[in-house]
């Protein structure tokens, strides 16, 4: 197994040279974004425009060598201008299935948030079920499916923030932040010639990711490492503060997530330092807090770190297991 | 000149080594003092050979042979006379092997032979030759034996004769020395700096000899404070019934013992009531064990010349009163207690003989002292018991006073004895108070009556010990007023003799408690049973009057003075004859405050030879105790050490899965020991990577993966043990160093 991994793991890391090409100082939301996309889960970027999202999903779908889509949502945008609609063709004489964007295999969804929830359900149910319905009849979506949305923190008016149950369906939330002084300016320099984006070359080919997609689950999660998740997990229920906890697609999300994690880092065994690092981009977005905590100042973010604090790690097999 | 990194390091082992040695000599100085130890001289030759051997670090069948044989020449040459390695010799030998071990299993230990004691001993200097190699030059860990010798010198300075002063000066320079270089090596070895030649010189050796020698001299010429807790000698000895320092140091002791003890008076005193021995006697009486001549001005020698004379029973020939003293036959019984360890016999005034006794004991009699010792087999043992034949002396006051003071010229020449430095009060203060009366006995009981009248305290626990210049019956006459039975026994003889009145200081003890009145004997006579303990040990006053004999006297406040006096009816034509109700009341025995007083002088020095009793039994089992507890401390603050040698063999070669999760948890444990605690929520990576940062290695980083894929992946195999065993050595050996 410690064979098959490594054939894959320069390719891995090539993708992830390209983006970091044309992203300046974005190595950690790029890393984990292709966990995300190996563990066949879907991204939620929240920043302010400008940062570089959208580039840097284009830039992962050129490096794949995948169909890249582009959604941009506003309050007027309807379900079927995301999935597709059925035209009637007067030549052949019956109606033609034009399928919408949701069917590429990288999709950014920008500023989800903006739209009716109607439309958002539309994407959320393609992001769940991996497959849509249009007109009554399910459509399935095309493999790899990675949907990468973007959503705008500081415009509230006019938006249609995310129900906290279907953010559950983002394996990770992540920001992008700004870049540094020396970052921006490196950027600047970069930017100055011929678009990076224009020289980056597909290196892995959708049979390869989706043979990567598979090979992430044979990943091996230990017993101890197990424990150590849903203890994690156990301890959002429990805390005072949090009105709901991380679910258990929650702590499923988590342990995909490692899985993916420790492929990149070309480990065939899941150890708790990722779980331990994955945890505050996983868990987070699904923790509602109480509103004494929130009005005392607690954020989702604080206390998943608190916890990670508390939790101990689980350093030798105990006797019963 | 440059020296290698190596030759360099070899360098400063060999400097802390010596130090190491220096150190260790410094125990080794007291032994001769403090013991009956000889030929220290060879012992610190034979140190020094280890010790060399040892930092030679030459493999161990060549340095044990040659330490064994070192060994060998060393016995051979101070115990044995046969020629080496003859038949007669290796007999011997055996035979010294085979006594011994036969004298240990019977827990004789003061029966151990000098052959043995001295093999015992040179196997220690051995052990700890190898002790401290590893300490100084493996560990480098100075500080606790330069703790330990300090503590070892103090102590031996305080209870012992043994006079450190000299001996704190060099260790303190030895020390400095020691932890100066010892941690600048380490510092050099951390940052891996090399400094030779005129550098090395000007960059630490000058400017640590200077800082040491400073230190040293300001530290010797500063002004010191005085002794916050002016002598916790007698203090402590006090507190564990008198069995103080002298334990185990050899044979002889008592007479030693007892001429040593009371040469300084003073101290604090607790309540003792352990029970020395019981009586069966018609009224209550005082014991007396011996009496001393000599005062030093801090405390009582005798000077006397031994006058020993073995009594086999029968008339003891203590004439302490001449013919013309009326007597009452009397007997009297006395059981001792197995708690007692006295090995004399206690006797009231007016001994006839001991009609009663096991026949297996002799009595030496000390003619001057009356002290009486009893042996059986040759050796001073405690006798169970004895039954006396008595002549109760009493004393008729015109008598007394008509005696005179034409005393003969022996008794003149001994019995006037004082210091030459005694201050000249005393002289004054004893003249005022006889100048009114005109013969020896009236002036006698001036001064006896001047203690009970003057502002005297009775006191146990203030009591002044006399510095360098201080006499002790002047400050307790005019500085402190405060004390126990020997100051005011004392005193009252140096009293006496400045104004030319014969007397002697006496030792025993009062008449006890009594226990159960008109018990009936076996020749149908009917006594009181007295209880005499520890508490009732006492001191007081015999004076001599011409032609009658030494008569007690009792000073002491609170005390009263049980000897029968009365009024000659012939002189004084009063008719009666009665006693004399000042002088012959029954000590007050319910005021047992000033009964219970200790003195500690009866069980010095007896403790440890075999046959102590009750307290000599608390402390064997509280040494025991303190060894247990030592090692146990010792073992616990060493664990990881000896835990690790242990384990190191076990885990040699580390074969399986659960053994490594052993090794590796025992590894984190020694780790957290040492400084480097993981925190629960810390991975095993980010651990490692602190570990390796402080070690300045990899080693913990890839050990730490071994074992993840041991732990995480749930391997059980690895083809990698032998350098998992490895790094895992390595890292307890850094931890440890």
């Amino acid at each position: 197994m410690t064979q098959q991994l490594s054939l894959y793991e320069p390719k891995i890391s090539e993708v992830l040279k390209n983006v970091n090409k044309v992203m300046v100082g974005k190595e950690g939301v790029t890393l984990l974004s292709m966990v995300a996309l190996i563990a066949k889960g879907h991204v939620l970027l929240e920043d302010v425009p400008g940062v570089g999202k959208t580039m840097m999903v284009r830039t992962i779908a050129k490096s794949l060598d995948c169909e890249f889509k582009r959604i941009q949502f506003t309050p007027d945008l309807l379900p079927s201008d995301v999935t597709g609609v059925s035209i009637y063709n007067p030549k052949e004489m019956e109606f033609q299935f034009r399928p919408g964007p949701i069917l590429g295999n990288v999709v950014l969804a920008d500023e989800i948030n903006r739209t009716s929830p109607k439309t958002q359900s539309a994407l959320l149910e393609g992001m769940e079920e991996s497959s849509i319905t249009v007109e009554g009849s399910p459509v399935p979506l095309k493999e790899p499916f990675f949907v990468m949305a973007t959503q705008n923190p500081i415009e509230y008016e006019g938006t249609y923030p995310l129900p906290e149950a279907q953010l559950d369906r983002f394996l990770l939330k992540l920001n992008m932040g700004y870049p540094t002084v020396q970052q921006e300016r490196e950027m600047l320099s970069r930017t100055s010639g011929e678009h990076p984006l224009t020289t980056v070359e597909a290196v892995l080919t959708k049979d390869e990711l989706i043979d990567i997609q598979n090979k992430v689950k044979d990943v091996y999660v230990d017993d101890t490492i197990r424990h150590y998740i849903v203890d994690i997990v156990t301890a959002t229920r429990e805390h005072e503060g949090v009105y709901l906890g991380v679910s258990p697609r929650g702590s499923i999300a988590l342990m995909k997530a490692a899985k993916a994690y420790a492929f990149i880092q070309d480990r065939d065994y899941v150890i708790p330092d990722d779980v331990k690092y994955l945890a505050p981009f996983v868990m987070p977005h699904r923790i509602i807090l109480t509103s004494e905590a929130e009005f005392e100042g607690h954020t989702p973010e604080g206390i998943t770190a608190s916890i990670l604090e508390n939790i101990a790690i689980p350093v030798q097999r105990t006797k019963h297991e | 000149m440059t020296l290698s990194r190596s030759q360099q390091q070899h360098y400063y082992q060999l400097i802390l080594y010596l130090c190491g040695f220096l150190l260790f000599w410094e125990w080794m100085r007291p032994l001769e003092k403090v013991t009956d130890t000889h030929n220290l001289t060879i012992f610190v030759i034979y140190a020094a050979f280890c010790f060399f051997i040892s930092f030679l670090q030459v493999n161990w069948w060549l340095s044990m042979p040659l330490k064994f044989l070192g060994l060998v020449f060393i016995l051979d040459g101070l115990f044995l006379y046969e020629r080496l390695f003859s038949k007669e010799w290796f007999l011997i030998v055996y035979q010294q092997f085979a006594y011994n071990f036969e004298v240990i299993l019977a827990q004789s230990w003061g029966e151990i032979t000098g052959f043995f004691r001295s093999f015992l001993f040179v196997v220690l200097l051995w052990l700890m030759s190898y002790l401290l190699y590893f300490w100084f030059v493996v560990a480098k860990r100075i500080f606790l034996f330069v703790l330990m010798t300090f503590i070892v010198i103090t102590v031996m300075d305080t209870f012992t004769e043994y006079n450190g002063q000299w001996a704190i000066v060099r260790t303190f320079l030895i020390a400095l020395i020691a932890l100066g270089v010892s941690s600048f090596f380490k510092e050099m070895e951390k940052e891996e700096i090399t400094l030779m030649g005129m550098n090395r010189l000007r960059r630490w050796v000058i400017p640590m000899s200077s800082i040491i020698l400073l230190s040293t001299v300001v530290g010797y010429a500063a002004p010191k404070p005085g002794p916050q807790w002016a002598d916790p000698v007698p203090y402590l000895e006090s507190a564990v019934g008198g069995n103080s320092g002298t334990v185990g140091s050899g044979k002889g002791i008592q007479k030693i013992g007892y001429g040593e003890d009371d040469t300084k008076l003073g101290g604090a005193f607790i309540q003792d009531e352990t029970p020395v021995f019981q009586v069966a006697a018609k009224k209550e009486r005082y014991w007396r064990v011996e009496s001393k001549n000599h005062y030093t001005g801090k405390g009582w020698e005798n000077t006397l010349e031994e006058n020993v004379r073995h009594v086999n029973g029968g008339d003891l020939g203590i004439q302490t009163f001449t013919d013309e003293v009326e007597t009452e036959e009397q007997f009297t019984v006395v059981n001792f207690t197995n708690e007692a360890a006295l090995k004399k016999l206690v006797y009231p005034y007016g001994t006839g003989e001991v009609v009663a006794y096991p026949e297996e004991f002799q009595f030496y009699v000390n003619q001057p002292t009356g002290e009486v010792e009893t042996r059986k087999n040759d050796r001073a043992s405690q006798i169970p018991g004895y039954r006396m034949r008595i002549n109760v002396p009493s004393y008729a006051y015109d008598q007394l006073r008509e005696a005179g003071d034409d005393d003969p010229e022996d008794i003149r020449a001994t019995y006037l004895q004082l210091p030459d430095n005694l201050p000249n009060r005393v002289r004054n203060l004893s003249r005022q108070i006889i100048k009114d009366e005109d013969n020896r006995y009236d002036a006698v009981k001036e001064i006896e009556d001047y203690f009970s009248s003057s502002g005297f305290e009775y006191n146990m626990e203030n009591v002044a010990v006399p510095g360098e210049s201080d006499d002790y019956v002047d400050q307790f006459l005019f500085e402190t007023q405060k004390g126990y039975c020997d100051n005011f026994s004392t005193s009252m003889v140096v009293m006496l003799r400045s104004v030319g009145i014969p007397a002697r200081w006496v030792k025993g003890f009062t008449g006890g408690e009594l226990h159960q009145s008109d018990v009936e004997l076996d020749d149908g006579e009917s006594y009181n049973l007295y209880q005499v303990t520890n508490g009732n040990a006492h001191s007081w006053v015999e004076v001599h009057f011409p032609g009658i004999g030494w008569v007690p006297f009792e000073p002491t406040k609170g005390f009263s003075n049980p000897t029968d006096f009365y009024v000659d009816t012939e002189g004084t034509g009063d008719g009666t004859e009665e006693e004399d109700s000042a002088d012959s009341t029954t000590p007050e025995t319910g005021n047992p405050q000033h009964q219970m007083e200790i003195e500690e002088d009866f069980n010095e020095g007896e403790s440890g030879t075999g046959a102590a009793g009750g307290s000599g039994n608390f402390w064997k089992y509280l040494t025991f105790a303190i060894a247990v507890i030592g090692i146990a401390i010792v073992l616990y603050v060493t664990r990881f050490r000896w835990m690790s040698a242990f384990l190191k063999r076990r885990y040699k070669h580390i074969g399986d899965a659960a053994t490594y999760q052993k090794a590796y948890q025992y590894l984190l444990k020694v780790l957290d020991n040492r400084g480097m605690q993981r925190k629960s929520n810390q991975t095993l990576r980010e651990y490692a990577r602190d570990v390796d940062m402080r070690f300045q290695t990899n080693d913990m980083k890839i050990l730490t993966h071994h074992y993840e894929r041991m732990l995480y992946r749930n391997e059980q195999q690895s083809n990698q043990w032998d350098k998992v065993t490895e790094l895992w050595e390595n890292l307890i050996n850094k931890a440890l160093s």
